[in-house]
């Protein structure tokens, strides 16, 4: 019951606001956040009381994994809902009829995507993810936006649809051993039967979920597209696609990882994800070095830590899995607060080229300074979350072996980390403009929200979490 | 039913090297009715033979998506480009002709754990399939312009459909369903932004789009 509501408010809030008229818009919006939030602390309720919550028929199905990932989407979602529909420079409150339905749709599919047990229509969700994203993108509807736009709608279909064979030759792998079962795509039936699945069909069919999904998650060298749609899309799209889209990227790939583990053993994706991983870190680092502009520097961020991220699950382990978990959780937090505040920036200063940006700090104190903490908290710095689940994955990675690879991405992380201190060094202080007013409460919110939770995750995990961390890291087996 | 899915299959690859081969894009988009005719009447042909109903309709579905709605969209979308552009020097059929053919060996050879753990009379047909997708994503990556990558994407979603027919009588109803729908919007938001392109720019070139570049 919980999970249908958590999924048709969204659903129902989208139909809503494409016909309401404009002033009842941003009533409908906060009707269909709040809607949401009780939902999803419904969803977290039941998983927290029973492990899982199911609904048409195991059709939807969430599990300690499932409600991580929700509880993440529905977090982000609220902090760029309440952006987005704040009076100054707001996207929704500026064209309510054009922005609501997709910012409902967007968060819609999203939500399917981590709630399904069917991982066909998980497919079809994350696809849909692009789809209703694709016009946010280009909601400026500039040259560049546009071009990001296209960009983004055809490189992530593609990538998709790779991810379509590597279905196909999963579900085909599982007909062939077990015939034709109305639930054979299910995750929990593949569970059970993955070990006896051809191994040589499911690493194939792995090597395409991987490219394809990757593609969707920002894995370097499918993440292309995502330096142009994360720095045109507006600032709460950007806050969303790369706080969680990214993340549910992620989350299909470790759902098919579980079973092919079980078929092939766990060295053959775990090779896979380093090498992702590593290539990630080191396109990012290249780039971070020397950055031109805000947005982009954070979009090049996300590849990186998403990048730290494969480079979690692929280590393994019990510290590897629940690091890369944390990690995503602790980068969502993050990253959606920096992009929340480049788009005041943005408004204020008309740009956000890291040349023509300076004297943040005196001119929007609030802001600037909410800049300058979420960007240290993103590089690594203690006491924030991002260096406890950096420790766990590197630290995962020495454990397990692999000296090289953790090393390597440490020394990457290194020059990833001068870099964005520079580029902060020189927005942050120099010649200022008068300070401008900021507003207050809803301001300081969403800086507030993120980096306070940044320093739960970082300094004393609230009772539950280490045991929500646990068990998620326990659906994957780690 | 496996000389006649081979026999289907093998048209329909024909069909895919000779739109590698065609430069007019209203050639072009013919052979792509007609590899998706094809594909339509194969699915219905092992939906008859293997006795599975659901077959035939989603047969049905995908010839009235493909071979009708989209070729629209993509006609639409085409209206005002020169129907045979000349070509560019340099530009000959020759060498994307023998990349498509090395294709069709390489999908013999990836997909080899598939072809020797399948059981189905179709199996023979499954490189066949995939072969044609591996060429729609190459005409994809390679496309010139715009159309060109629409083309190319559809080509290769039509040879993953043959290739979820082939292998496993194709996907659960539900799934299946919504593969078509994102096939549509995807086709729907190209032409969309194809247009917005088209006001922006005058022209469907990719050498236009140049405005995000580090």
């Amino acid at each position: 019951m919980s999970l249908l509501v958590l999924l048709l408010a969204p659903l129902v809030g989208a139909g809503l606001s494409a016909y309401a008229p404009a002033r009842a818009a941003g009533l409908l919006h906060t009707g269909t956040l709040g809607t949401l939030i009780a939902a999803a602390l419904a969803v977290l309720a039941g998983v927290a009381r029973e492990g899982t919550v199911t609904a048409l028929d195991g059709l939807l199905r969430a599990d300690a994994l499932g409600a991580w990932m929700v509880g993440l989407i529905v977090l982000v979602a609220l902090l760029a809902g309440v952006e987005a529909a704040s009076g100054h420079g707001g996207e929704g409150a500026a064209a309510p009829r054009r922005f609501y339905p997709l910012f409902h749709l967007f968060v819609f599919t999203m939500l399917l995507a981590v709630t399904t047990d069917d991982l066909g229509l998980m497919w079809v969700a994350v696809e849909g993810t692009t789809l209703a994203s694709v016009f946010l993108v280009n909601f400026h509807r500039t040259r560049a936006s546009l071009e990001a736009a296209y960009k983004y709608l055809l490189i992530c279909s593609v990538g998709i649809a790779l991810a379509f064979i590597g279905t196909v030759l999963v579900y085909f792998a599982d007909v062939q051993q077990f015939g034709a079962e109305a639930h054979a795509l299910r995750w929990t039936t593949l569970l059970r039967w993955a070990p006896q699945l051809p191994p040589r069909v499911v690493e194939l069919a792995f090597v395409f979920l991987l490219v394809g999904y990757g593609t969707k998650a920002g894995l370097a060298p499918m993440h292309t597209w995502l330096p142009d749609a994360h720095s045109e899309a507006p600032a709460p799209i950007s806050a969303l696609m790369s706080g969680v889209l990214l993340a549910v990227g992620i989350y299909a790939i470790v759902r098919f990882k579980a079973v092919v583990d079980l078929a092939a053993g766990p060295a053959f994706s775990a090779r896979l994800l380093v090498l992702l991983g590593l290539a990630s870190i080191t396109v990012a680092a290249a780039f971070l070095w020397s950055p031109t502009n805000v947005k982009r520097m954070l979009a090049y961020s996300s590849v990186e830590h998403l990048g730290l991220v494969a480079l979690g699950l692929g280590f393994g382990g019990a510290w590897g899995v629940a690091g890369a978990l944390l990690h995503i959780a602790n980068h969502a937090l993050a990253k959606s607060t920096l992009f929340l505040l480049s788009g005041r920036i943005r408004e204020a200063f008309g740009t956000v080229e890291l040349a023509s940006l300076r004297g943040l700090i005196a001119t929007l104190p609030l802001t600037g300074r909410g800049f300058a903490l979420a960007l240290l908290a993103l590089l690594g710095v203690p006491p924030f979350g991002l260096f406890v689940s950096e420790v766990m994955i590197l630290g995962a990675g020495f454990h397990a072996g692999w000296w090289l690879a953790p090393a390597l991405a440490l020394a990457l992380l290194l020059v990833a980390f001068g870099g964005m201190l520079r580029a902060l060094h020189g927005m942050a202080y120099g010649p200022a403009a008068p300070p401008l007013e900021e507003p207050t409460w809803r301001g300081a919110a969403p800086i507030a929200v993120g980096l306070g939770l940044l320093l739960l995750t970082g300094l004393a995990w609230p009772p539950g979490l280490g045991a929500a961390l646990a068990r998620a890291a326990a659906v994957l087996g780690g | 039913m496996t000389a006649i899915s081979n026999l289907l299959a093998f048209f329909a690859l024909v069909i895919t090297l000779l739109l590698v081969w065609r430069r007019s894009w209203r050639g072009r988009l013919r052979l792509f009715i007609a590899q998706s005719a094809l594909l339509a009447l194969l699915t219905a042909a092992v939906g008859a033979l293997a006795g599975k109903r659901e077959l035939i309709v989603v047969a049905l579905v995908f010839l009235v998506l493909k071979a009708w709605i989209i070729p629209r969209v993509l006609a639409r979308m085409a209206a005002g480009t020169p129907a045979r552009p000349g070509a560019a020097p340099g530009q000959s059929s020759g060498v994307p002709l023998l990349v498509a053919g090395a294709l069709v060996v390489a999908a013999y050879v990836i997909i080899l754990p598939v072809t020797a753990s399948a059981t189905l009379p179709t199996a023979g047909a499954i490189p066949l399939a995939f072969a044609m997708a591996l060429i729609g994503l190459f005409v994809c990556v390679t496309g010139r312009d715009v159309l060109g990558h629409v083309l190319g994407f559809l080509v290769f979603e039509n040879g993953i459909f043959g290739l979820a027919v082939l292998a496993t009588y194709g996907l659960p109803g539900l799934v299946e369903a919504g593969v078509f729908l994102d096939v549509l919007v995807i086709v729907l938001l190209m032409e969309g932004v194809v247009m917005q392109i088209r006001r922006e720019h005058d022209s469907l070139a990719l050498d236009r789009l140049r405005e995000l570049r580090e």
